[in-house]
């Protein structure tokens, strides 16, 4: 790397009058672009501040109690619009069904490109698949699932909104795992196969677990991504106005509903933004407001426990 | 997660390893193997599916437009009439609400679609580079401790916040101001100026949902994916590096204008990660572009992206070709994808072994 | 950390599997059109009420995913507002195998934001033809002000707004246009989603409108409904008899009651646009249900039954409703070619008979 740009000031040369003004004018652009640098960071924070902002003016008035425990009541009957019980329900089960596809296969890769066949010739095209498949856009996850779930089986159904979310989730919770895992020192795996234990063993309880907290980060990251995506769900999981998980008193207690059309908090808050129910879209807006709280608690949380664990 | 440490289990000391224990070893040594491995086949599986499933549902539509499919310009999803057919008394005959005619058969170019999700990008990327850049220099140079953390969590929660989100607030908030304060002055400006008359609007008309509007509201999508990642690839320059032309009587500026050239290559990476992702952007373009899929200049005239066409008709598409022209787009809208990531990566991997021979 | 997932997720997993495994309910799914979507989704609620062991569910998708739904067989019914064509009953068995009935009607509006007028605006089909074509460009065009005399008219540019989904909002639109001016059929043509040669694209009612609403000298065609429950102005359009009529639930029913000769076999089509009569509005349309004839699909009897129960019960009590929100009610001539159709509805063979009815 050349250092040819850099202008060097020579100690002799300070006495001259140009020099000095050249490094005066140096300091002075100097001084600008970092007021340049800082100004753009105010203006992307500000950025953020005016779109939730916008957000929180017109949604935070329809967070009440029957948006959480409510499921949608049509115009017209006693206490429509309802709110919106059925897509949180359906939108934590279409999370949890998704991580439990999702993240053992994105984490068993990770540890597989991070642990085995660092550079062999199927480890680096994974890698590779794995950050193509973090850019595949959206809508596309949902054309896929369409075609593989909801048109054999003749249904819109919950699995097919859950795969396509495990779709995205995996090449993150993969690449991320895999980043975590190349983290923890090598002095741990050495220490561990100077005492014996074989690489299963290592792997299992030496690196993963010291690894954990940032493998916890990057799954939530996923989840916090999957959590607000719309596209993918149009095509796969469509919407309903029931809950898809029912209680009652016969055994087992609790019904869960899957492979019909599932609803999901996103696809609500779309169909109702662009429907024609005023008092729907106040709901649309409250919704994409308790998404938005959601996932940032998800970041706070991660931000708590990543900084938790660089005290110790 | 402070009982971090306590979790790691002491390792068991094996004194004696017995020969059934090695074997048990060996074997749990190979499951592990195995099951990482086949998660990493499942991965390849995924795109391989991906591909093929779109490429299998894209056929009608690649034989019958082959190549000029990409270079078409004209999307016309309904047949329009020829010669109309007349019954016996020379009536244009009308059946099942459709005009009964010697059909001229629907027109699938994907050219305006292309277009607009190249310019869209590209203007996407005028806005957030220079923020993107300017907030990373920030971050690694010269914030203080105190706000590194709580400054780079939010700008990493604005990647946060959903698509459909930033889509209602461009929708309802941006393309009305943009509308009455930004594009009457722009407009001006640009039929004034000679040489830039052809970015000003042909009809007249200012609408605020154009492709100005969704380049902009792309671009500020795309800021935190962009200062994310050049944030950190800056934080990978060698810190001898900058003491070095520091210690050189180098400005802070100068110093970090070194930075950024010994990292452009990773820089590159993350600005093609950042048009990837602006490429694939769907919710949010849907609602600020116009949806008009036609190849104009101005800046100020709706235009349509790949993905916005998608979002549009998918779900609408009731016949064959209609669908099968589709699903190619996603096909193209994922090969592009893939071309990006490829140029990404290889950038990146070029940035890795250029700063090793630094070191 | 690990321990604690690992645990979780087996609990949440054992709970789930046993939730799973037993449960057999009556549950019906329809998609498609979003213009009857308001009407539909207090249908289901309301019969609910009435048989409480049936759960239905109508997603709105748009017209042509009802459609592509009842054809691929991925809903039960579908809901359309423009009756299938040719190729699609084709590709979905035949008109043999089909029943399409009308629910209600509706009709299209055209909703326009010009500063400075306060009144109503009166349009001809012509005007909006040539409008959409872009061969009229300012308000103030002497083919809108010799219609509208006494109206001051601005000279501002038009923005025509138009539907990007396929919808059945476009194929009642252009096919009324179509009827109006035979350039617009050459160029244009008719159809769900058709290629405008000008104007700015918004998804759905909503998008129409927003257009509309933020910019002054937009025009748009939205759906009766839509613009009255979101109070926007719009204005009215010349029938046939050369009367200028405002869309109401009454002028849209005067135009669906001249339609019912056109009804015929079990797949119920007719064409609403441009219906003589003093009083019809002339961009009008039936909006339709979709079943398959042998509703073997829908994967059991008491399914079966509920979806004929359901469809008799939507096109007869069910109606009271559609007024209340605004569509237009089927007239009674209507009625009695949908029990016709409803009559041949059969369960692998066997045929059904509605629970009203027998």
């Amino acid at each position: 790397m050349s250092t040819a740009n850099i202008q060097p000031v020579d100690p002799l040369g300070q006495s001259t009058g140009q020099s000095t003004f050249r490094s005066k004018w140096s300091r002075i652009k100097s001084g600008i672009m970092y007021c340049v640098c800082a100004g753009s960071t105010f203006f992307i924070l500000s950025l953020l501040v005016l779109v939730i902002g916008y957000l929180i003016s017109i949604g935070f008035s329809s967070i009440n109690k029957a948006f959480f425990t409510m499921d949608p009541i049509p115009t017209g009957m006693a206490n429509a619009p309802g709110g919106m019980r059925n897509a949180l329900v359906g939108t934590a089960v279409l999370i949890f069904l998704a991580s439990l596809i999702g993240i053992p296969i994105g984490m068993m890769t990770g540890v597989y490109l991070a642990e085995y066949d660092v550079g062999s010739r199927i480890a680096t095209p994974v890698r590779f698949i794995c950050d193509v498949l973090a850019g595949v856009p959206s809508i596309v996850v949902g054309i896929l699932g369409y075609e593989l779930l909801v048109r054999p089986l003749g249904s819109y159904n919950g699995w097919a909104g859950a795969v396509a979310l495990a779709f995205i989730m995996v090449p993150i919770v993969a690449r991320t795992t895999e980043e975590m895992l190349r983290l923890v020192p090598d002095s741990y795996r050495q220490a561990s196969i100077a005492l014996g234990a074989n690489k299963a063993v290592t792997i299992l309880k030496i690196v993963i677990p010291s690894g954990t907290a940032s493998i916890v980060t990057g799954v939530m990251l996923a989840i916090a991504r999957v959590a607000g995506e719309t596209a993918p769900l149009l095509f796969t999981a469509l919407g309903s106005r029931f809950s898809p998980i029912t209680f009652d008193s016969s055994f087992p207690f609790m019904h869960a509903t899957i492979d019909k059309p599932f609803p999901s908090l996103t696809a609500q808050i779309f169909s109702y933004a662009s429907g024609a129910d005023v008092d729907e879209r106040r709901l649309a807006w409250a919704g994409i407001l308790v998404l938005i709280g959601l996932i940032f608690f998800v970041n706070v949380s991660i931000r708590f426990a990543t900084r938790s664990k660089r005290s110790t | 997660m402070t009982q971090l440490a306590a979790e790691i289990p002491p390792p068991a000391p094996p004194a004696d390893i017995s020969i059934r224990q090695r074997t048990q070893f060996l074997s749990s040594d190979l499951i592990l193997r195995w099951v990482t491995a086949g998660s990493a086949v499942i991965v390849i599986l995924m795109l391989s599916s991906l591909i093929f499933v779109l490429a299998q549902a894209a056929l009608p539509s690649i034989k019958a437009f082959g190549f000029s499919f990409l270079v078409g310009s004209e999307w016309r999803p309904n047949s329009l009439p020829g010669d109309p057919m007349l019954d016996a008394k020379g009536h244009v005959v009308i059946e099942d609400g459709e005009v009964v005619t010697k059909m001229i058969p629907p027109a699938f170019g994907a050219l305006p679609v292309i277009w607009g999700t190249a310019v869209s990008s590209i203007l996407s990327l005028i806005v957030a580079v220079p923020l993107s850049l300017g907030a990373a220099i920030f971050l690694v140079r010269a914030a203080s401790r105190v706000l590194i953390g709580p400054v780079s969590f939010l700008i990493e929660f604005l990647a946060a916040i959903p698509s459909i989100a930033y889509g209602l607030w461009g929708l309802f908030v941006l393309c009305p101001f943009l509308q009455a304060h930004v594009e009457p002055g722009l407009n001006g400006f640009f039929e004034h100026v000679p040489g830039l008359r052809w970015l000003s609007s042909t009809s007249g008309a200012l609408t605020g949902r154009d492709m100005f509007a969704g380049g902009l509201v792309l671009g500020i999508m795309i800021i935190p994916i962009i200062t994310a990642i050049s944030r950190d690839v800056l934080r990978q320059v060698p810190r001898a590096q900058i003491e070095g032309t520091v210690a050189l009587g180098a400005t802070w500026w100068e110093s970090c204008r070194e930075m950024l050239t010994f990292s452009r290559s990773g820089l590159f990476g993350a600005i093609m990660l950042g048009m990837a992702r602006a490429a694939g952007e769907t919710m949010a373009i849907t609602m600020v572009i116009g949806n008009n899929n036609q190849i104009k200049s101005s800046l100020f005239a709706p235009a349509q992206t790949m993905s916005s066409l998608l979002a549009n008709e998918f779900a609408e598409a009731s016949t064959e070709i209609h669908r099968a022209a589709l699903v190619e787009v996603a096909l193209v809208l994922l090969l592009m994808s893939l071309a990006f990531n490829v140029v990404a990566r290889y950038l990146v991997v070029g940035k890795q072994s250029r700063s090793a021979a630094a070191h | 950390m690990l321990q604690l997932i690992k645990r979780a997720s087996v609990a949440a997993l054992t709970s789930l599997a046993i939730a799973g495994t037993c449960f057999a309910e009556t549950r019906l799914q329809g998609a498609g059109a979003t213009f009857p979507e308001p009407f539909y989704k207090r249908l289901v609620a309301e019969y609910q009420k009435l048989h409480p062991e049936i759960q239905i569910d109508y997603q709105g998708i748009g017209s042509g995913g009802g459609i592509k739904g009842i054809t691929e067989k991925t809903v039960d019914f579908a809901g359309s507002d423009a009756p299938m064509s040719k190729k699609e009953i084709e590709a979905a068995g035949g008109a043999a195998n089909l029943v399409q009935v009308p629910s209600c009607a509706g009709g299209v509006v055209p909703a326009y934001n010009v500063p400075g007028v306060t009144v109503d605006l009166k349009f001809t089909g012509e005007i909006l033809a040539d409008i959409y074509m872009g061969k009229i460009t300012k308000w103030n065009d002497p083919a809108i002000a010799k219609v509208n005399e006494g109206v001051k008219l601005p000279d501002t540019a038009i923005t025509p707004a138009w539907r990007t989904d396929g919808s059945g909002t476009n194929y009642v639109f252009t096919n009324y246009l179509a009827t109006q001016s035979e350039e617009f059929k050459g160029k244009v043509g008719v159809g769900k989603s058709v290629k405008w040669p000008v104007g700015q694209g918004g998804k759905g009612n909503p998008g129409v409108a927003a257009i509309v609403q933020q910019t002054p000298g937009a025009l748009g065609y939205i759906e009766q409904n839509f613009a009255d429950s979101n109070k926007i102005s719009y204005g009215a359009v010349e029938n046939k008899n050369g009367k200028f009529v405002k869309a109401t639930p009454e002028a849209v029913s005067a135009a669906g009651a001249g339609a019912v000769e056109q009804f015929e076999g079990t797949v119920l089509a007719a064409n609403l646009w441009n219906q003589a009569g003093d009083d019809s509005y002339p961009i009008a349309s039936f909006t339709y249900l979709i079943v398959y004839k042998d509703l073997s699909n829908v994967k059991s009897k008491e399914q079966a039954q509920a979806l004929t129960d359901f469809l008799y019960w939507a096109t007869h009590d069910g109606q009271k409703f559609a007024k209340e929100l605004d569509y237009a009610p089927l007239a009674d001539g209507v009625t009695k070619k949908v029990d016709g159709a409803l009559e041949s509805l059969t369960y692998s063979g066997a045929g059904m008979k509605p629970m009203a009815a027998k």
